[in-house]
């Protein structure tokens, strides 16, 4: 939980808001080669992945046979038929693919214990990593991946991040992985940044006041239940694709909504509270947390679609704590 | 019918006069009566030990042992116990999983017991958890003691430099405890070397914590954990656990941490096993027939089973349907062998009567329930009639029929 009253988690937000700041970040990563596997990834997601060049991400869902969300992730073409998956769910993916690589001259493993990851993100994370890498960042494109080196350590960089800001995140081998932190932390102190250490900062509040959710917010909802539907590319075809057309036909159930609550506090609000509109429950709590950019309560409401639009004055969790439905985007 | 069996079309325990205590209610329960076979444990300790420092250091070093054992394996062994318990619970690879490991066990385990409360701060120098509610309130301060024994083991399982070595990483107190008179529990582990903090001795651990505590205000507090309001547990990274799942969890893993690990230390603290098992005896005979001398507890037991009017006081049925309710709802398979006004007979498999947890059956349980039931039985329906728990094979029949002891306890 955060507080309004925890400084250093104000600290550790602001140093990414208006300077630098860095962490850990490694995320699973399943490696897929293969001739088939461009086909198979542009037929799994449900973005378009076939053309993409090599050393560009992108963001994509993936979906189950029933239309909904399983899984959220970057697509990174590495080489020539090399492609890295960074997701939170590794092993599932890897057993997901199982059960749908058949016909696909494809490979994949999960490199993950291979392979540690740092984020540094904010206004001045450009200046921070021209200090650091061989190569200057200034030309890289969202989402463009660079091979280069930290003090002759080989690392894969690319401009990205979870936070809503101008941000880098820095690959490298498991064993490089003190040596490359070392680097970093010695760059960024030059900017007067530390390394961050509260995981709801940057894992939760950072993100949801940008309007940017995890999977386990959006799990079981279409891409356009979640507003995600810019990424899904309908004049493609995509495992999941007949369920989601038909679920589009017959219009949204769900509302992937942002929630203000009007208490201190969200003590009492876990994870799926119920929320409720004139006591009838109307949906699901996904997330609370504090904004310490918009000095706000916020979180992620999964509601009724039909009952619940935007301004709704709400309930939520066992003590009835007075909320109000908002769009999901706060700055 | 057992709920076990029956879940998907009964949603609670059916009693043998058509009573349906529901699956939330039944939990619940469920929950108080392994809280209170562990409060009567507790007591047969005290009998045994009457220095608080030495017996409370004894359980806590057990409960620590018991639940380190997971690392007791290969170090191989070890790492695919804890990444089997990293995908189960879906914690990704950017969670620093040595320092946040220990918040994330106690978390989901605080849940399924209805320990309800929230994890306050999730950082990789400190974790802090408050309790507004726990069942096992009633045990005792040596129970508050023991349960950071097992939380301080939980982070060293992963937290430890060395693989085997318990090198106590955390700092780890329990500030306030409910078992003690708090309004919270609230247990803050800080890494030692971030704060500069010693090491910890047993009865070291219920000390304030480092930095300031965040006191969540009553009207924030709730009553019950996740699952009991929500229908499931939902831990930090969206993994789910279905009330169905905690309920047949707990309903095992209760008896080990409460009841079967501190055993394993109060038996020895008697002279022989004879010594141990007398105090057994007294000590859950006297809980039983307590627990009926006030006369609104038995017209709260007819109430809340919906015990006809046409049944009278003085008939077994009463102490039957009672101890059918208490097994339906611990999850304990069970057959009525009878159930009139001359007797009452209940066929229960040995091993899953003192299986709760197949891999550690307790023999404690039945001397321990035949003791209570029968103390319960003459206060609830008269001493005419007793309980007593005879072997059938591989089966126990538990009899509640008229018996007359001139040794009667």
């Amino acid at each position: 939980m955060l507080f309004k009253e925890d400084e250093i988690a104000r600290a550790e937000a602001n140093a990414i808001r208006t300077n630098v700041g860095w962490y850990r970040w490694t995320h699973d990563l399943v490696k897929m080669t293969g001739t088939d596997a461009e086909r198979f990834l542009d037929w799994i997601m449900v973005n378009k992945i076939a053309g993409l060049a090599i050393g560009r991400g992108k963001y994509t869902t993936m979906l189950d046979e029933n239309g909904g969300i399983i899984d959220d992730l970057m697509v990174i073409h590495k080489e020539e038929d090399v492609w890295w998956l960074s997701t939170l769910y590794g092993p599932h993916m890897v057993k997901w693919f199982d059960t749908h690589a058949e016909g696909f001259d494809i490979a994949y493993e999960d490199i993950t214990q291979e392979i540690d990851m740092y984020a540094v993100q904010g206004p001045n994370s450009a200046a921070t990593m021209n200090e650091l890498i061989a190569d200057a960042v200034d030309g890289l494109k969202r989402f463009q991946m660079i091979e280069t080196d930290i003090n002759g350590i080989a690392v894969s960089i690319d401009r990205g991040g979870f936070t809503g800001e101008l941000g880098y995140e820095i690959y490298c081998a498991r064993e490089d992985s003190a040596a490359v932190a070392d680097a970093i932390a010695a760059a960024a102190a030059k900017y007067d940044a530390s390394c961050l250490k509260t995981l709801e900062v940057y894992v939760r509040s950072l993100p949801m006041e940008k309007g940017m959710a995890l999977r386990q917010d959006y799990r079981g909802l279409t891409p356009f239940e979640a507003n995600l539907g810019w990424s899904v590319h309908m004049d493609k075809d995509f495992f999941g694709k007949e369920a989601l057309e038909a679920l589009q036909a017959e219009g949204p159930k769900h509302a992937f909504v942002g929630l203000e609550i009007e208490r201190e506090s969200y003590e009492d609000i876990a994870q799926n509270e119920i929320i409720r509109k004139r006591g009838v429950p109307v949906g699901i709590c996904r997330q609370m947390i504090y904004g310490y950019t918009v000095d706000k309560n916020i979180g992620f409401g999964i509601v009724d679609a039909r009952k619940v639009p935007i301004g709704t004055r709400v309930t939520i969790g066992p003590n009835d704590s007075p909320a109000v439905i908002v769009e999901p985007k706060w700055c | 019918m057992a709920l076990l069996e029956h879940v998907d079309t009964h949603r609670g325990v059916e009693t043998a006069f058509g009573k349906i205590i529901p699956e939330k209610e039944a939990y619940s329960y469920c929950l108080r009566t392994i809280a209170g076979f562990s409060a009567n444990i507790f007591q047969v300790m005290r009998i045994l030990n009457d220095d608080w420092e030495d017996r409370t250091s004894q359980i806590c070093e057990i409960a620590n042992m018991m639940n380190c054992a997971a690392c007791s394996g290969s170090e191989e062994e070890l790492f695919d116990y804890l990444n089997a318990f990293y995908d189960e619970w879906n914690i990704p690879e950017l969670v620093k999983r040595a320092a946040w490991i220990g918040a994330i066990w106690g978390d989901y385990g605080d849940e399924a017991e209805d320990m309800a409360g929230r994890v306050i701060q999730f950082t990789e120098d400190r974790v802090e958890k408050e309790l507004d509610t726990c069942p096992w309130d009633i045990v005792g301060s040596e129970m508050c003691n023991m349960t950071t024994a097992m939380f301080t083991a939980n982070f060293d399982i992963a937290a430890g430099g060395e693989h085997g070595e318990i090198t106590n990483d955390v700092a780890l107190n329990m500030c306030e405890a409910r078992g003690c008179g708090n309004p919270h529990c609230r247990v803050v582990a800080e890494r030692r070397d971030t704060f500069g903090l010693e090491q910890q001795g047993w009865l070291d651990h219920r000390g304030a914590a480092h930095l300031p505590v965040h006191d969540t205000p009553p009207e924030r507090r709730v009553k019950h954990a996740q699952g009991l309001r929500n229908g499931q547990y939902t831990n930090a990274f969206g993994e789910e656990n279905s009330l169905e799942w905690q309920y047949n969890w707990v309903a095992q893993m209760g008896w080990v941490w409460s009841i079967s690990f501190p055993l394993i230390a109060i038996r020895d603290m008697a002279e022989d096993d004879d010594e141990f098992e007398r105090i057994l005896r007294i000590v859950f005979a006297t809980a039983g027939k307590n627990s009926f001398i006030d006369p609104f507890a038995r017209e709260g037991l007819r109430n809340w089973l919906d015990i006809p009017r046409e049944i009278g006081d003085n008939d077994p049925r009463v102490m039957g349907v009672y101890i059918q309710a208490m097994l339906g709802c611990q999850l304990v398979p069970y057959e009525f062998e009878a159930f009139d006004a001359d007797g009452v007979e209940i066929r229960v498999d040995q091993e899953t009567f003192t299986g709760r947890f197949e891999m550690a059956p307790l023999d404690e349980i039945t001397i321990g329930y035949e003791a209570q039931w029968n103390g319960a039985c003459h206060a609830l329906v008269s001493p005419e009639w007793s309980v007593w728990i005879d072997e059938d094979d591989d089966d126990f029949i538990i009899t509640v029929g008229r018996k007359v002891d001139d040794r009667a306890l």
